[in-house]
């Protein structure tokens, strides 16, 4: 019920943030129409076509007032670059991200969490400016680098890796699709082979985008297993003589998460979208290079489709995030 | 009970083992059979004649729909390239063309099929080229520059015979038929999907192909991959065969360091889009096969805006075709892959010969662009931006910092402008551009061409926006010069007022750097800059 009023209450935020796209695409430079008119011999007549064909030879207002009442129909335009619907291609192209952007959060937060906390229970030990270089490390390079480090390692050097060419070796044959999740997929077809193709492409980009990210989580959990650690409940269940599993995990650490989640939501967020790199360098068939490629020839309806898509996920991603909050701390409620 | 089981259990084992084993062999044997292609771009429509598709859309077509004819092929310098002068049938069996050059008519081939096994006769041909001169599609501009606009130039004799009418005997309406766009579409299949709207069925064919040629189209993933499998009927290659390889896979593959590393692990087998510094340390590891051609139908140019001040004055032109540092900027863009257009002597002060692109007598003289400034009444110098787009950054930024610096010792203060293709392509088209770096391509390379389209009118492809009607009268009466002699001296004229104008500034024609597996044989340079599928083959 409330979370059914709080979707409610971001729709107007929603709105905006589609007007404003719409607008920012029309002021910046470049006409898509010439772009996409080279040809050898494209001349004035086909750019005049293109414009037609894409709605651009009417007034601004006129289009943005076509463009919404596309969108309340579901159609988010066409792709000049693919050809294809933009809702079409976001279908196909979103789970691909979806799925690369969780695994790596999974890693990163199986991570981060222990070498958050290895790193409270002893600050200023060794451990502790181990666990900070490593992040710095992490945060420094960027994940274009050590993608391509990654692959060189692991596919050129020492051909462990399959080659980084997208979410499946060529030469294997789809499961059905349902989930569109590549690794649920192949698991319900029952191909465990097709599964172990999958996560091998998989492992790569996760692991570029996960060390991109494990620094914020390592650092955020550590300073608040420091406060938690220092608080008084954490000295009462000490001196009563708790085992030490029970004071650290279900004391200290139940109660250091929420920022950790916070910070997770946000981490995923921006992954989603900021992972162009990743996508690119690995060949990876998600929304982010998509989204990047349209911008670079000024196609329209693919990135205001694309940030509309991004701005629903964080309203859903913050949403799931208060939930995650009522169960790691039932005093919090969804307000 | 439980004995059966467990024989069971070891029975499936025993197969899975045995599937294992007998697997790999098979899909080796698959392996040496498929080609595996990789690219930076990507295939964004089956139909090539779509505004706005790309080169690897144009490269498919050309394997999954046939055209009446087709190029040959030549040896320059040991590497084959395409030929212009030869047109052999592809779907026409024979062709002829009436002693006063106004009519060409075609006899197709009676084996021919289409990929659904109908026949493929004169009136599909015809509704095809109709199609591609009356639909509102990128075939109408190309057939426009070899005379053939209208529906009514093309007739049909009889079921295996069509004509081709034209109103001027014109050199280029007969290798306009090889070329992309002009395809062959089964007409009946085509015809099912056309509606009201779209009687030429653009919408459908965009997504689905109905043609005759040697791969069919397996799966299709925009901006990802296209899967080819091999026609069996098809025979239109030079010896009467299927073309080669049984599948090929067309992969999108956007990082070059990405695809030079599989191209290295023999994952894919041939690539045309690498960096020259790759290219390079490819080539000298010696384990692949690089073949180099120079793109003899492309050039890149330092272009400047002759309506726009001061390049309006031909001195300040001048000056600046002696102020490049030529031969730094070969090497630093393209690693000197490429032939280079300057540093040519002419001795007695003519062209060579009459055909473009050529070699100008320009190079690196710093005196004499300073003079030229002086003539200009510019001796302090002036300020402008140089610009190129983000796509070209890898050979332009180098390009671009070496421009500035070496204009900087004339007193020509250069900002450098890096812009999204989208916007750098508007601002050439609306002529707002004043000194930038461009290239160009002619799938019909002939001098009269080339000036035609790149030196005439108030177009975008008129980079330079020169405006000399003496220039644009001697191409257009070139273009229909029977007399090769004739022509020839037109060329000649034609070269030595570009020399004179200096509209723009040719560089150099950078070179198409093919790297495959050393397995691959039969690669030749085509005319649209991507490989041909159909003429390769592996040892």
């Amino acid at each position: 019920m409330r979370a059914g009023r709080r979707l409610l209450s971001s729709l107007p935020a929603l709105f905006g943030v589609l007007v404003f796209t719409f607008l920012l695409m029309r002021v910046l430079p470049g006409d898509p129409a010439v772009f996409f008119a080279s040809g050898p011999n494209a001349g004035k007549e086909e750019i005049e076509q293109i414009r037609k064909q894409m709605g651009l030879d009417k007034s601004v207002p006129e289009q943005l007032v076509f463009y919404l009442s596309d969108i309340g129909r579901g159609n988010l335009g066409r792709s000049m670059m693919t050809g294809q619907p933009v809702l079409k291609d976001l279908r196909e192209r979103l789970p691909a991200s979806l799925e690369l952007t969780f695994t790596a959060l999974l890693i990163a937060l199986i991570a981060a969490v222990p070498l958050g906390v290895m790193a409270a229970l002893r600050p200023g030990s060794v451990v502790d400016h181990g666990v900070r270089l490593f992040c710095a490390l992490g945060v420094c390079v960027p994940t274009f680098v050590s993608g391509l480090l990654l692959i060189y390692v692991f596919y050129y050097l020492l051909g462990l890796a399959p080659d980084p060419t997208g979410r499946i070796d060529v030469f294997t044959s789809l499961p059905p699709q349902r989930t569109g999740f590549l690794s649920i997929d192949f698991l319900l077809a029952g191909d465990v082979d097709g599964w172990w193709a999958a996560c091998k492409q998989l492992i790569l980009p996760a692991v570029s985008m996960a060390l991109f990210v494990i620094a914020p989580l390592a650092r955020i959990t550590r300073a608040s297993m420091l406060v938690s650690l220092g608080s008084d409940f954490v000295r009462t269940a000490r001196s009563v003589g708790l085992s030490w599993r029970k004071v650290v995990v279900t004391y200290a650490l139940r109660n250091a998460i929420l920022p950790v989640i916070t910070i997770a939501g946000i981490v995923f967020s921006t992954m989603l979208g900021a992972n162009v790199l990743v996508e690119k360098v690995f060949s990876w068939p998600g929304v982010a290079s998509y989204a990047l490629d349209a911008l670079l020839s000024s196609d329209y309806a693919p990135v205001q489709g694309f940030v509309l898509l991004m701005a629903s996920l964080f309203v859903l991603v913050n949403l799931v995030v208060d939930i995650c909050y009522g169960i790691a701390d039932p005093r919090v409620s969804i307000g | 009970m439980r004995f059966v089981s467990f024989g069971s259990a070891t029975s499936v084992l025993a197969t899975t083992a045995l599937l294992l084993i007998a697997t790999v062999p098979s899909h080796a044997q698959s392996r040496a059979e498929t080609l595996r292609y990789v690219t930076g771009a990507s295939v964004n429509t089956l139909d090539p004649n779509i505004p706005g598709s790309t080169r690897e859309s144009f490269a498919l077509s050309m394997s999954t729909y046939d055209r009446l004819v087709a190029f040959g092929r030549k040896q320059l310098n040991g590497k084959w390239v395409f030929d212009l002068d030869t047109i052999t049938g592809e779907l026409a069996e024979s062709y002829d063309v009436s002693p006063d050059g106004l009519k060409i008519t075609f006899r197709l081939r009676k084996d021919a099929k289409f990929q659904d096994g109908s026949p493929v006769t004169a009136e599909d041909v015809k509704w095809s080229l109709d199609r591609c001169v009356t639909a509102p599609i990128l075939g109408k501009a190309q057939l426009l520059t070899g005379s053939l606009t209208s529906a009514d130039q093309f007739k049909v004799i009889d079921p295996l015979t069509i004509e081709v009418t034209l109103p001027k005997p014109d050199k280029l309406a007969l290798p306009n038929l090889a070329t992309v766009y002009p395809m062959i579409i089964n007409a009946k299949v085509a015809k099912e999907h056309a509606t009201a709207d779209d009687p030429w069925a653009t919408a459908w064919l965009k997504e689905h192909t109905a043609g005759s040629g040697a791969y069919v189209v397996e799966t299709f993933k925009p901006g990802e991959q296209v899967l080819l499998k091999r026609d069996e009927a098809w025979n239109r290659g030079s010896a009467n065969k299927p073309a080669f390889f049984k599948r090929v896979i067309i992969q999108s593959v956007p990082e070059p360091a990405t695809r030079a590393n599989l191209v290295e692990r023999g994952d894919a087998d041939i690539v045309v889009d690498l960096q020259a510094s790759d290219v390079q340390s490819l080539e000298a590891k010696g384990k692949l096969k690089v073949i180099s051609t120079p793109q003899y139908n492309a050039i890149t140019f330092v272009s400047m805006n002759n309506q726009m001040p001061p390049f309006d004055n031909v001195n300040v032109r001048r000056a600046i075709a002696y102020a490049l540092p030529y031969d730094d900027m070969f090497k630093a863009a393209l690693f000197g892959r490429g032939s280079p257009l300057y540093g040519a002597t002419w001795t007695d002060g003519k062209p060579a010969n009459g055909t473009y692109p050529f070699q100008q007598p320009v190079k690196l003289d710093l005196d004499k662009a300073r003079e030229y400034l002086k003539a200009a009444g510019l001796p302090e110098g002036f300020s402008t931006t140089f610009s190129f787009n983000v796509g070209q950054s890898s050979t332009a930024e180098p390009m671009a910092a070496l421009v500035k610096e070496s204009l900087g010792k004339i007193g020509i203060k250069v900002d450098i402008q890096k812009l999204p293709d989208a916007q750098m392509s508007t601002q050439i088209n609306e002529k707002k551009l004043p000194f930038y770096t461009e290239g160009i391509v002619a799938w019909l390379p002939s001098t009269d061409y080339f000036y035609r389209n790149f030196y005439t009118g108030n177009q975008r492809w008129n980079y330079s926006s020169i405006n000399n009607p003496d220039l644009a009268a001697i191409a257009q009466e070139a273009r229909f010069e029977p007399d090769k002699a004739k022509y020839e001296e037109a060329g000649r004229k034609l070269n030595a007022m570009h020399f004179d104008l200096m509209p723009q500034v040719m560089l150099w024609q950078p070179n198409q750097d093919a790297v495959m597996a050393s397995s691959i044989e039969g690669y030749t340079y085509e005319f649209h800059r991507q490989v041909d599928y159909r003429d390769v083959s592996r040892k």
